[in-house]
């Protein structure tokens, strides 16, 4: 049963979810809007088409201590960081709901990362639908929409007047505010998005794999961090320590396979040495080795990379470039 | 866009592709938007149709030539990226046999997002007099009087007038929004270094802890060793995607150097940078 | 009661460091914790992630002789900043273990075979506890050749042992080096022209290489001349490995993760990567 929620309703009831555990949410940030812990509900925006960076970084900070070493006349302790706050992770869309579900598949997985798993855990996820796209948004050719409610524990979906509320999960259902009216209106007809057959071409793509495309897109890319940083479903890390003022701690950090020297080993030996290998490595590993560990694309067509690349490097383009290639090569 | 301009560029590339002068051209091509402008590297004489200029244009293209070391390239060039070509002859990393410069009088850059393009130019080019390129090999479009609208460093000047504590306070919160993509260092023509000191693990200078302790200390490593050679190109601040105004640490030190020194980087090849200069007749002043 | 989590390393005591090359140490540890020694379960081929607290993780080939459990050895070349901090520690002092991590030498598969051993430098350490296994068990496999070579006479890693390995029945060791000196009396001859003199015969045969990656290259096609098939070629990779658990991707190769689906792994399956090494 759908209920409805006024903005004020709304606003209460995250006032009361603020007082009791840590919410995250769409906040401004200079020109920007970003996913952060706030401290009043007036920070929170709740207009945006989507945020800079995705809502990954709740669940896969990026950086954070793993444990930390402790060592008393010779003895030595190793002490795991703790997860101790509960979390409500509001407004996302649906694309990065299922950004946070296929993160899930990694870091889930036996044995399960014991920081990862508490947060999820922890964290009950209010989605919200997204009443209009942008250009580059593709989730429905990804398995997503932008009404879809699979991943997040509550969906609202903005009407006129306020927000329908859909439960979702028992979780979901414990968290609604008392005092919600049935919504008996119409439910929106969700956005028609653009068609990407990224599915058609991850089917070719073995053959494609020395074709000399990816050295020439690689020409202009800049193999700095940013796609793997914005995206929702990127996470190589980096695992460090940090020895600072007589603490040591086991640091993991974002870090991404764009990254010259992510797969050069001490000796010398680096697998991937040319820029066009780097690049090709990204997109083979989102789009045909992670689906072949874990039966899912790890893409949810938010469109974040197409907006962040600075140099176009334009995941929509890339696949219809891919297409022509398959097209060519097949003498048609 | 003016379109004869374009043509004269892209009449120069072909001609240097079809005569087998050059291997590849670096220009700029319309972005999958539609709206701004992109990189683009053209091999074959018939993709030169491609190329485009207009106030979308703002990438400086210089720094792919150290991509492409030992092969002979052409490069769109405007005037605040003709310093960069200087910068990179001066030491010693291009050689001026193995690029053709095609030189652009340039109108300004304005200031473009994704899918969106400003009426407002640029900072930088708000500031700018240059007519032409410093260094060219083929002007295409000949000179563009250009008229600045600011002094240049106005926005520097302004913030000096803050209190040390106001802008320590103002510089750790944009560092605390930095997640060390290092497109920054990546974009810079003058970060060309094989192993980057942040990359480095003996000495730990900043260590992969993505936090604001961290990041300022990347990020002001980073500008100290630009000092005397940062050319104002501002592409540290364009391509950053948290909007950390980089611009201001670069230029503020180009300033200072310029106060101290009377020097500027990328003006001239033959320059000798005060940072990487010794002159016996150099007082130290201490010990002495 | 902290989170159970993967990352955090079992504490292990350092027992001994044996220097056997310049660069070269080889350390014995023990697990402090008597319940994890005694379940910790490994197999040659295997690896496992060693802390040095202070700077941080790397991974090494499991190599103990007789893949005892109460002291696990590692030969530990220092090359980086883990490796050096790794040789700096004194008996006595704390590190940490993760593992056992990878897949292993499937060696029941290879009873009744000949087998032609052949590692350079490093690369002895993980088919040292593949010829002792051979030895221990011996006439569970026919022919035994081992072909070590090294930079040096001084880089040959397990150099106590050769008596052992020599005196085996139906065992022949051949050593060689790229540069001898005063002392050296044997053979200066890069690994690949030794196998192509002693050109074993690919008849019932198994081939376990490891090295420097030029050292296998010629190696591999050296074996190929004599009539091995790929899938009686085996090597272990080298990789950058962090977690050891298939999640960072760093050891992410074409579609295999080499800490998981390696680091063992037969000449055939490496052709049939998506990405070569």
């Amino acid at each position: 049963m759908n209920l409805f929620a006024s903005k004020d309703d709304l606003i209460r009831w995250l006032d009361s979810l603020l007082e009791k555990q840590i919410v995250i949410a769409p906040v401004r940030v200079q020109e920007q809007t970003m996913f952060q812990p706030i401290s009043k509900v007036e920070e929170v925006i709740f207009d945006f088409d989507n945020t800079t960076l995705s809502p990954k970084g709740w669940f896969l900070p990026p950086t954070e201590t793993l444990f930390s070493v402790q060592r008393d006349d010779g003895q030595v302790e190793l002490v795991p960081a703790l997860v101790e706050q509960d979390a409500v992770l509001f407004g996302l869309h649906p694309c990065d709901a299922k950004g946070i579900a296929l993160m899930d598949s990694p870091f889930l997985q036996e044995p399960g990362d014991a920081l990862y798993r508490e947060r999820r855990r922890r964290t009950a996820l209010v989605g919200l639908a997204c009443r209009q796209v942008q250009p580059e948004c593709f989730c429905t050719s990804m398995g997503s929409a932008p009404d879809d409610p699979s991943n997040v524990d509550i969906l609202l979906t903005e009407v006129e007047d306020g927000y329908i509320v859909q439960a979702v999960t028992e979780r979901g259902k414990a968290l609604l505010p008392q005092g919600l009216v049935e919504y008996k209106g119409k439910v929106p007809t969700p956005p028609k998005l653009q068609a990407v057959p990224i599915k058609e071409v991850i089917s070719a793509m073995r053959e494609l794999f020395n074709d000399p495309y990816w050295e020439q897109l690689a020409d202009r890319c800049l193999h700095c961090n940013i796609c793997a940083y914005v995206c929702p479903t990127c996470y190589c890390f980096d695992m460090r320590d940090y020895a600072d003022k007589g603490k040591v701690e086991r640091v993991r950090s974002w870090e991404s396979c764009q990254s010259p020297g992510f797969s050069l080993t001490a000796g010398g030996y680096d697998p991937r040495t040319t820029k066009g290998e780097r690049l090709r490595q990204r997109f083979y590993h989102k789009l045909l080795y992670f689906p072949e560990q874990f039966q899912d694309v790890a893409c949810v067509g938010c469109g974040r990379c197409v907006r962040a690349c600075p140099v176009n490097i334009d995941i929509r383009e890339v696949i219809s470039n891919l297409q022509q290639v398959m097209e060519a090569k097949s003498g048609s | 866009m003016d379109m004869e301009l374009i043509q004269q560029i892209r009449d120069k590339a072909r001609s240097l592709l079809e005569e087998g002068m050059v291997e590849g051209v670096i220009g700029y091509e319309r972005a999958s938007d539609g709206v701004t402008a992109r990189p683009f590297f053209v091999y074959k004489p018939s993709a030169t149709e491609r190329l485009i200029f207009d106030e979308t244009c703002a990438h400086n293209l210089v720094k792919y030539l150290l991509d492409k070391k030992g092969k002979k390239m052409a490069v769109v060039v405007k005037p605040c990226d003709s310093r960069a070509i200087n910068l990179l002859l001066n030491e010693g990393q291009i050689e001026r046999d193995k690029v053709f410069i095609i030189g652009v009088g340039c109108p300004g850059m304005v200031e473009t997002n994704w899918n969106h393009k400003s009426e407002t130019l640029q900072a930088k080019c708000r500031s700018c007099q240059l007519s032409k390129p410093l260094v060219y090999d083929f002007l295409a479009g000949g000179e563009l009087a250009r008229q600045a609208e600011e002094e240049t460093y106005s926005d520097i000047m302004e913030a000096e007038a803050e209190s040390v504590s106001t802008r320590r306070e103002f510089w750790l919160e944009q560092f605390g929004r930095c997640i060390r993509c290092y497109a920054c260092r990546q974009v810079c023509p003058g970060c060309y270094c094989p192993v980057c000191f942040a990359e480095r693990l003996e000495p730990l200078w900043v260590g992969i802890r993505i936090a604001p302790e961290e990041n300022e200390m990347w990020q002001t490593i980073r500008t100290f060793h630009l000092v005397g050679r940062c050319i104002g190109c501002n592409e540290c601040e364009r391509v950053c995607p948290v909007g950390i105004p980089l611009s201001l640490l670069n230029r503020k030190l180009e300033k200072d150097v310029k106060e101290l020194f009377a020097f500027q980087a990328g003006l001239d090849p033959e320059e000798q940078p005060p940072f990487a200069t010794f002159k016996k007749e150099e007082k130290l002043e201490f010990g002495e | 009661m902290g989170l159970e989590s993967p990352f955090i390393p079992y504490l292990a005591t350092l027992k001994t460091a044996t220097q056997l090359t310049p660069d070269v140490k080889l350390l014995s540890v023990e697990l402090e914790d008597p319940d994890i020694r005694a379940s910790f379960d490994y197999k040659p081929g295997q690896f496992a992630l060693l802390s040095a607290f202070g700077e941080g993780e790397a991974p090494f080939g499991i190599v103990s002789l007789s893949l005892q459990r109460d002291g696990l050895e590692f030969a530990v070349r220092r090359i980086g900043t883990v490796t050096r901090a790794l040789q700096e520690l004194e008996p006595g002092d704390t590190l940490g273990v993760r593992g056992p991590f990878g897949n292993y030498f499937p060696l029941e598969d290879y009873g009744g075979k000949n087998i032609i051993i052949i590692g350079g430098g490093i690369g002895m350490a993980p088919l040292r506890p593949v010829i002792n296994r051979i030895l221990e068990r011996r006439d569970n496999y026919e022919e035994l050749v081992i072909i070590n070579g090294a930079r040096t006479p001084q880089d040959l890693v397990f150099q106590p042992e050769f008596p052992t390995w020599m005196e085996a029945p139906r065992t022949r060791l051949e050593l060689t080096v790229d540069k001898g000196d005063e002392q050296w009396k044997g053979r200066v001859a890069l690994v690949p022209d030794v196998v192509k003199e002693v050109a074993p015969s690919p008849d019932n045969a198994i081939a376990i290489i490891c090295g420097p990656p030029i050292m296998i290259r010629f190696t591999l096609a050296g074996l190929r001349n004599l009539g091995f098939k790929d899938n009686q070629i085996v090597t272990t990779l080298e990789a950058k490995m962090k977690c050891g658990l298939g999640k960072c991707a760093r050891c992410n190769i074409g579609e295999k993760y080499v800490c998981q689906d390696g680091p063992v792994f037969t000449l055939e399956q490496i052709s049939q990567f998506l990405e070569q090494p």
